[in-house]
């Protein structure tokens, strides 16, 4: 498997009064083409922070990352926002869908940016909500729907710009123990089925071990442990 | 587009209240200008209306004006016209060119020049029945058919003809012939006499006597216009007098009319020259031109535009101080409009970083907001045009009211053309943008990290 993303030596320092926080410090991973890794952590080990530099988010103080051998940190914003757009989608704990619009709109807003023409924006969201499961529910506001339903339309509106890379921040945080299993066997079938390389973030070393090829755990910004697959 | 009218539509409220403000600033500023507009109009229209802005009167330089000839004659009488300062004048006025037929030839061959003709007044007597009364009798040219004071007759119409025998009245003078029905005059004969000078101006014998007869020509009244209601300059043809003929026949009867004693002293050698030609001009822009052409020729000249230049610079003046006193009503509707998009801003804040985790640009967003603020701005200036208009109509009514009931002539004190429509509507739009140009480069620039921590 060839490597999808990579990043070597990744800092991302703050700034806070007069003290440097080093939330990510030298962080050296690798991600290959179809892989589901879980990045393992306590809050504040800095694996959010991991998330949102590979998102594109945010940018590096040091170090690279590479997608397809691109390295984000040097990236024009422009540039930035077509990996945004086209490398990656993302999923999190909060859902973060536009609580004013329909599901089947929270699903074509991400193509809008993409500039998909409406006719296909249309088809394609309600494709993917329907292979979610939520064929009967596109009109409905957020909410009006269950905290399962919510992910899920969130994860279409991840899926709907066919993304490289599927980045899940604690994506069963606000789930139930039965939604939760769902969410996860549907993100796992995703990487099976589809092949769609995984980044999922949890402080759930259970979870991790489950269903994810490789865990990464982090601590104080570095890397603590990599199991092996 | 479509997902910033959604955000309209979500804070209606608050979209409702800023969309008045803008329209109540647009209002103001429209019915400032409206209102200078129209007060322009109001002065400068009615020149307009009597078309006299393709109109120059030329006048000789002499200040005896048509009497020139008569200083011509005889030089040295200068002394008793009063003093030495006449004097000089009577010798300028040999110096400057006259107006009589060579002027018009002359005149009539300058570019951009439709027509020359002199003014025609006599003082003549009319009968009609038990009424007789001397009144002032003016040719009128055929060409004024359809402008100025003859565009509307109160009964009647223009000369079919410039045949002699035929005649118009103003209102005023066929309501002194027939106070309760002056309309019934139309088709009626009246008859105009005057003195006139028989023989004796023979070019072949100029010495010999001449003999003064009574002239009676009947005429037939053809039509019955009202005296302009606005200010009245001294215009050739364009003004109404009580009688009036048709140029040619006024002009025929003017070589034999004897008014005084003066008239009948002129040097039948000399050609007669007129009080005042009337010169109309293809355009009204060529009227500059032509007038500059004329006074090379020696003459005076005059028009409307030198009257109004005045008038019109002080226009200018009040339309930019009304026009101030609207900007400030638009100047806090536009901060009403920043308010409101900070305001949104701050509540959307977490969607600003949705959306820019799912790979909006900073330029998406800012269009999004920008289109959000001129959205407020087009239906604000829509609003505030139909406002300013309905104000307008209502002050406008008010206002005539009180003016007829003083006894004055009614008119529309605010005028809305469609200049000042598009203007206001591409203003309030402009303000809106450049008011919202802050807030949206604000949410454009959001972490989307932090922005999506925002609760």
């Amino acid at each position: 498997m060839t490597a999808l993303l990579e990043t070597q030596n990744l800092a991302r320092h703050y700034k806070m009064g007069d003290t440097i926080v080093r939330a990510l410090d030298g962080v050296s991973i690798t991600l290959s083409d179809g892989e589901f890794l879980a990045l393992l952590g306590t809050s504040g080990s800095g694996k959010s922070t991991l998330l949102n530099l590979i998102a594109g988010l945010d940018r590096p103080t040091a170090g690279t990352l590479r997608i397809d051998g691109k390295d984000l940190a040097t990236m024009s914003p422009e540039e930035l926002t077509r990996h945004r757009r086209t490398n990656v989608g993302i999923i999190f704990q909060s859902f973060n869908l536009v609580s004013t619009m329909t599901a089947l709109d929270n699903v074509m807003l991400s193509m809008m940016f993409a500039e998909v023409p409406k006719p296909q924006r249309e088809q394609r969201a309600a494709k993917l909500l329907e292979s979610m499961g939520l064929g009967g529910r596109q009109r409905h506001k957020p909410k009006e729907l269950s905290g399962g339903e919510q992910q899920r339309v969130a994860i279409s509106r991840a899926l709907a710009n066919k993304p490289r890379i599927l980045l899940a921040d604690e994506p069963t945080g606000n789930l139930d123990s039965r939604t939760s299993r769902e969410i996860m066997e549907l993100l796992k079938s995703l990487n099976e089925r589809d092949g769609k390389a995984i980044v999922l973030v949890t402080h759930d070393a259970a979870l991790a071990k489950q269903y994810a090829h490789r865990t990464v755990t982090l601590m104080d910004g570095a890397v603590q442990t990599e199991s092996v697959p | 587009m479509s997902l910033s009218m959604r955000n309209l539509r979500q804070s209606r409220l608050r979209t409702a209240l800023t969309t008045l403000g803008v329209s109540i600033g647009i209002a103001s500023l429209a019915g400032m200008v409206s209102l200078g507009v129209g007060l322009q109009e109001q002065v400068v229209g009615r020149f307009m209306q009597s078309g006299v802005f393709d109109t120059l009167t030329v006048t000789s330089r002499s200040l005896l004006g048509g009497l020139g000839d008569f200083g011509g004659r005889g030089g040295g009488r200068g002394g008793p016209f009063g003093g030495r300062g006449r004097g000089g004048e009577a010798g300028s006025a040999q110096s400057a060119p006259k107006l009589d037929d060579e002027a018009i030839k002359q005149i009539g061959a300058l570019e951009h020049v439709r027509e020359v003709y002199p003014e025609t007044r006599l003082a003549v007597e009319v009968r009609f029945g038990d009424f007789v009364q001397t009144v002032t009798a003016s040719g009128v040219p055929m060409s004024l058919k359809d402008e100025g004071p003859f565009q509307t007759f109160s009964y009647g119409e223009f000369f079919p003809t410039d045949s002699a025998g035929l005649c118009m009245l103003s209102l005023d003078m066929s309501k002194r012939i027939d106070e309760k029905n002056p309309g019934g005059l139309i088709g009626k004969s009246l008859t105009i006499s005057y003195a006139a000078a028989i023989g004796g101006d023979t070019p072949a014998n100029p010495q010999l006597g001449f003999q003064i007869q009574r002239r009676d020509t009947p005429c037939q009244i053809v039509g019955i216009v009202e005296r302009e209601t606005g200010p009245s300059l001294p215009l050739g043809g364009s003004s109404v007098s009580g009688v009036m003929m048709p140029l040619s026949v006024a002009r025929s009867i003017d070589k034999e009319i004897v008014t005084n004693a003066q008239s009948l002293l002129r040097d039948p050698q000399q050609t007669k020259s007129y009080t005042s030609l009337t010169v109309k001009v293809d355009k009204a822009k060529s009227a500059q031109d032509v007038q500059d052409q004329i006074r090379k020729l020696g003459h005076s000249v005059f028009s409307v535009n030198d009257a109004l230049r005045g008038a019109k610079n002080a226009f200018i003046v009040l339309d930019i101080f009304l026009s101030l006193i609207g900007s400030i009503a638009l100047a806090v509707s536009s901060l009403g409009i920043v308010n409101t998009m900070v305001m949104s801003i701050l509540e959307r804040t977490r969607e600003i970083g949705i959306m820019k985790a799912i790979g909006a640009s900073n330029t998406d967003v800012r269009r999004i907001f920008l289109i959000e603020a001129s959205v407020i701005g087009l239906l604000g200036g829509l609003m505030g045009i139909a406002l300013g208009w309905l104000v307008g109509q209502i002050i406008n009514f008010g206002a005539n009211v009180y003016i007829r009931n003083q006894g004055g002539t009614t008119g529309t004190l605010f005028s809305l053309p469609w200049w000042l429509i598009a203007g206001a509507i591409l203003f309030s739009i402009v303000v809106s943008l450049v008011a919202g140009s802050y807030p949206a480069s604000r949410a454009a620039r959001l972490d989307p990290i932090q922005a999506l921590r925002h609760d």
